[in-house]
């Protein structure tokens, strides 16, 4: 089996386990509308400051939650399956692309559904050609959240405080993320170049890519 | 044990020297006293850096080889780095409020940078804490020491990349934008703050070798009780 091949495989049957088990779009994803529900009670419903700061709002409770769906159960192997993987030969780079690849599509999924709950709720102020910026660094943002996340989660596998400690690394190392994303769609309403955010938001992404393609294999003795 | 003493003796003398110097510099002309801190800010941040790359030459020591040494290595020099930068944040906020008129601003990429490196190498001491066997310790926490150094050249190149309130580098390749004085109070504490880092690296060295001795692996209580299997309960 070629590698892509071994890698669509482990994201074809992680989409399937989140399927059934359906954290990210049956628990994450309410929580998180709950969450930017509760924002506007806790500024006094002044709906003129929720439409302002409204993307920011969007950015942070995407990441923070965000972190849920890249570190959910159903992400994470039980040593059974990992051993599995082993014995069968499988690449532990294509491992890693592989949980990356399903990641990121429910990810892009999960932060576009909130992207249209927070324009519904906030009725955000954005400059014309600000919602194709905000999808783009929405997509951007999701990869590498998901890669760092992917990351993570093979760091703290098997760990009793698994959640919160891969949360407590993911969460400064998002950062790079969080600024691109925030200062791609500033500068559409500064009326300056966005080009140097995107390209962080690429640069993160493909730096977080080399390094879990690169650690694949540590990666994966470190969970036996 | 001796040379742990030579050491921090040597390291308390050359720190009493670079103090000597920091606090006989002549004050700066707009910043007055407060400038004083040049002999702890700058050493305290470049010790972060030095510890936060020996964490990591460590990590990548210990991936190659997986000799206890390395991992020994990259923990104690973790734990310095975390320190010293705690109190190059808490110095530079000293600072900042004396110069800038506040002590944290949020659009400047220096502060945020540096404090993200704190939180990142927190974290790194978190997941050794978290994990009882060595061996796992020593490779998980291996795998993020290597990626999290990736901090360092982003928290020094921050005020190059971007300019807000923080200066840029003082010392650059085409001399120094200081008085002679100040520069020199500052290279003294350099030096001062790396011996300090080098007695404190040994002494820690000496404690996790002896820990590492003493309890190869402590098991903790209930470790030992596992939920019942199906397969067990079938035998039955």
């Amino acid at each position: 089996m070629t590698f892509w091949r071994q890698a669509v495989e482990i994201a074809r049957v992680d989409l399937v386990v989140e399927r059934r088990a359906g954290e990210t779009f049956r628990i994450v994803l309410p929580f998180s509308i709950v969450a930017l529900m509760v924002f506007p009670l806790a500024l006094d419903l002044q709906l003129g400051i929720v439409s302002t700061v409204g993307i920011g709002v969007f950015w942070a409770l995407g990441i923070l939650f965000g972190m849920q769906v890249a570190l959910r159960q159903s992400a994470s192997d039980t040593p059974e399956r990992r051993d599995l993987h082993v014995l069968s030969g499988v690449d532990p780079a294509a491992r890693f692309t592989g949980r990356a690849l399903s990641g990121g599509v429910l990810m892009t999924a999960y932060l576009g559904l909130m992207l249209v709950a927070m324009a519904v709720l906030f009725d955000p102020e954005l400059p014309g050609g600000g919602w194709p910026v905000l999808l783009v660094s929405t997509v951007l943002v999701a990869v590498g959240l998901t890669e760092l996340g992917t990351l993570a989660g093979e760091v703290t596998t098997g760990l009793r405080s698994r959640t919160p400690l891969a949360s407590l690394i993911v969460a400064p190392l998002a950062l790079p993320l969080v600024i691109g994303a925030s200062q791609s769609v500033e500068a559409v309403e500064r009326d300056t170049s966005i080009l140097p955010w995107i390209l962080l938001l690429i640069a993160s992404d493909l730096a977080l890519a080399v390094a879990g393609v690169a650690l694949a294999k540590p990666l994966e003795e470190a969970t036996q | 044990m001796t040379r742990v003493r030579v050491l921090m003796s040597l390291a308390a003398l050359a720190v009493a020297v670079g103090l000597w110097f920091a606090l006989t510099a002549p004050p700066d002309a707009l910043q007055g006293e407060y400038a004083r801190l040049l002999g702890i800010h700058p050493p305290a941040m470049w010790l972060a850096f030095l510890a936060f790359g020996v964490t990591a030459l460590g990590s990548i020591m210990w991936l190659v080889g997986k000799r206890d040494r390395w991992d020994r290595l990259a923990s104690a020099s973790a734990e310095i780095g975390v320190i010293f930068t705690a109190i190059g944040l808490f110095t530079g906020m000293v600072w900042g409020q004396a110069v800038w008129g506040t002590p944290w601003d949020w659009q400047d990429p220096r502060l945020m940078s540096t404090a993200v490196m704190f939180f990142v190498y927190l974290a790194y001491m978190a997941l050794r804490n978290a994990i009882d066997d060595p061996t796992v310790r020593a490779r998980r926490s291996a795998i993020l020491g290597a990626i999290a150094v990736v901090q360092v050249p982003l928290v020094y190149f921050s005020v190059n990349l971007f300019r807000t309130l923080h200066q840029t580098q003082s010392i650059r390749p085409d001399g120094s934008t200081m008085p002679d004085e100040m520069l020199t109070a500052m290279l003294v504490n350099l030096v001062a703050f790396t011996i300090l880092y080098i007695a404190l690296l040994a002494a820690r060295l000496d404690v996790a070798r002896v820990e590492a001795e003493a309890h190869p692996h402590t098991a903790l209580a209930g470790d030992a009780v596992h939920p019942p299997r199906l397969n067990e309960v079938e035998d039955v």
